[in-house]
């Protein structure tokens, strides 16, 4: 499966993220000649346990997650980022986890937008939306490089390419910028080789840096 | 959701299944070897106590594990009526962590098994599916290597077939019929209903195996 980096739109200090935002990330990539090929939509779940008895809560994990992606419409993927363990599954394992009782969703988020195909790379922009709400909490983008499959390998023209995108969104002087978190993956017991798997771990960590910053601006 | 039937057999009448099987399905057999783990949520956990089962695979070159959840059996006079047990069945394949995962979720292992023989997969107006299997008990956490026989001499069979809500007659009647056939040697009936073995098991068995399995049924 070809080598994917998620981005997330980190505004700088003072400055929220926005619907326009978004808007100028799209019409960078058209600019740099990005062909649209259509929309896209990944759906994460935040877990949290049912608790007969809630003075055990830290004995159950805070960040349980379950994404599912626009590639693996048939895959379903938990994420406990703490302790570093990732599955996949089949979709059904969700209706499992409705059945057991024992964890329920409690918060539910979109991502979603535009595909676009600029040479070898496949380039996702989306908005993270609550399921029930247009009120956009934050952006994504997916880059995608479809020649390779190993992260080492693809790093330097992965590199390469944020710089040339970089250097194009910066001309549109918006307030942050789109930062690439790396990882540890053997920590999560995934190799070289990139997987739907990988994108999971991906995800989680962008949803624990946005929620960081959120909290941060609060604070 | 699935139908069901269960029964069980004295080893010594096991090879003359296999050779009655082979004739019914007309399908290659394939190999069993499943480790089979129960996983029981801890104390507080869950708005009910839950349990969830975690089987792996270990014929494969690279174990596959799957997750499955069994529901309740269908209850009234119409489940009544019928002769092979109707429950909701989910599964789903998972990648090999997921009892890890569990664990972590708060789940803990209540027992595990591990089934070894053999399984018959099949179409017969539904899915069917057979095993004969004996079901070992392992002394130590995951020893499986260590495995002995829960019950030595005897082995179960199990015949299932999944079904919707829309087909389950139609599925539980070809489970039924099929079963029919196997009745000289093995009684099939819903789990946990046991009806012992077939006492006339041993003549068929001599007869199947005297026949050298060549007499197509």
């Amino acid at each position: 499966m070809p080598v994917k980096w998620v981005l997330h739109w980190q505004p700088n200090q003072g400055s929220t993220v926005s619907s326009q935002i978004l808007n100028e990330a799209t019409q960078c990539v058209e600019s740099i000649n990005g062909v649209k090929e259509g929309r896209w939509k990944a759906t994460l779940n935040y877990y949290k346990p049912l608790l007969r008895d809630q003075t055990n809560q830290a004995e159950f994990p805070r960040d349980f997650l379950g994404i599912s992606l626009a590639d693996q419409p048939n895959k379903y993927y938990f994420i406990i980022r703490s302790q570093r363990i990732v599955l996949e599954a089949d979709s059904s394992i969700q209706l499992i986890m409705e059945r057991l009782q024992s964890y329920k969703s409690k918060v539910a988020l979109y991502f979603e937008g535009f595909q676009y195909q600029l040479g070898d790379f496949r380039l996702r922009v989306g908005k993270v939306v609550p399921t029930h709400s247009e009120n956009v909490r934050g952006i994504v983008m997916e880059v995608e490089y479809l020649p390779i499959s190993s992260m080492e390998k693809s790093r330097k023209v992965m590199e390469e390419f944020l710089e040339i995108w970089h250097e194009a969104l910066s001309k549109r002087s918006l307030p942050g910028k789109f930062v690439n978190i790396d990882l540890n993956f053997g920590e999560f017991g995934l190799g070289d080789n990139y997987t739907p798997q990988h994108t999971a771990v991906r995800y989680a960590l962008v949803m624990a840096h946005m929620i960081a910053t959120v909290q941060a601006v609060r604070g | 959701m699935e139908c069901v039937v269960q029964g069980i057999i004295e080893t010594q009448h096991v090879e003359a299944l296999e050779i009655l099987l082979q004739g019914l399905c007309g399908v290659q057999r394939e190999r069993l070897r499943v480790h089979e783990l129960c996983l029981k949520s801890g104390p507080s956990l869950g708005v009910v106590p839950s349990e969830v089962r975690l089987l792996c695979d270990l014929d494969q070159p690279d174990p596959t594990w799957t997750v499955k959840h069994v529901g309740g059996a269908m209850r009234g006079p119409g489940a009544d009526q019928i002769s092979v047990m109707v429950r909701t069945l989910i599964e789903s394949k998972v990648s090999k962590n997921a009892l890890r995962m569990f664990y972590a979720l708060g789940y803990k292992l209540d027992h595990e098994l591990l089934k070894v023989g053999f399984a018959f997969h099949f179409q017969r107006t539904a899915n069917i599916s057979v095993s004969v299997s004996s079901v070992n008990k392992m002394p130590k956490v995951h020893a499986i290597d260590e495995a002995v026989p829960v019950t030595p001499g005897m082995q179960i069979v199990d015949v299932t077939a999944p079904a919707t809500p829309a087909n389950y007659s139609e599925v539980a009647a070809a489970v039924s019929s099929f079963c029919e056939f196997l009745a000289p040697l093995v009684h099939l009936s819903k789990p946990f209903i046991s009806t012992g073995v077939v006492p006339t098991a041993a003549a068929a068995a001599a007869s199947l195996m005297s026949d050298g399995g060549g007499t197509a049924l």
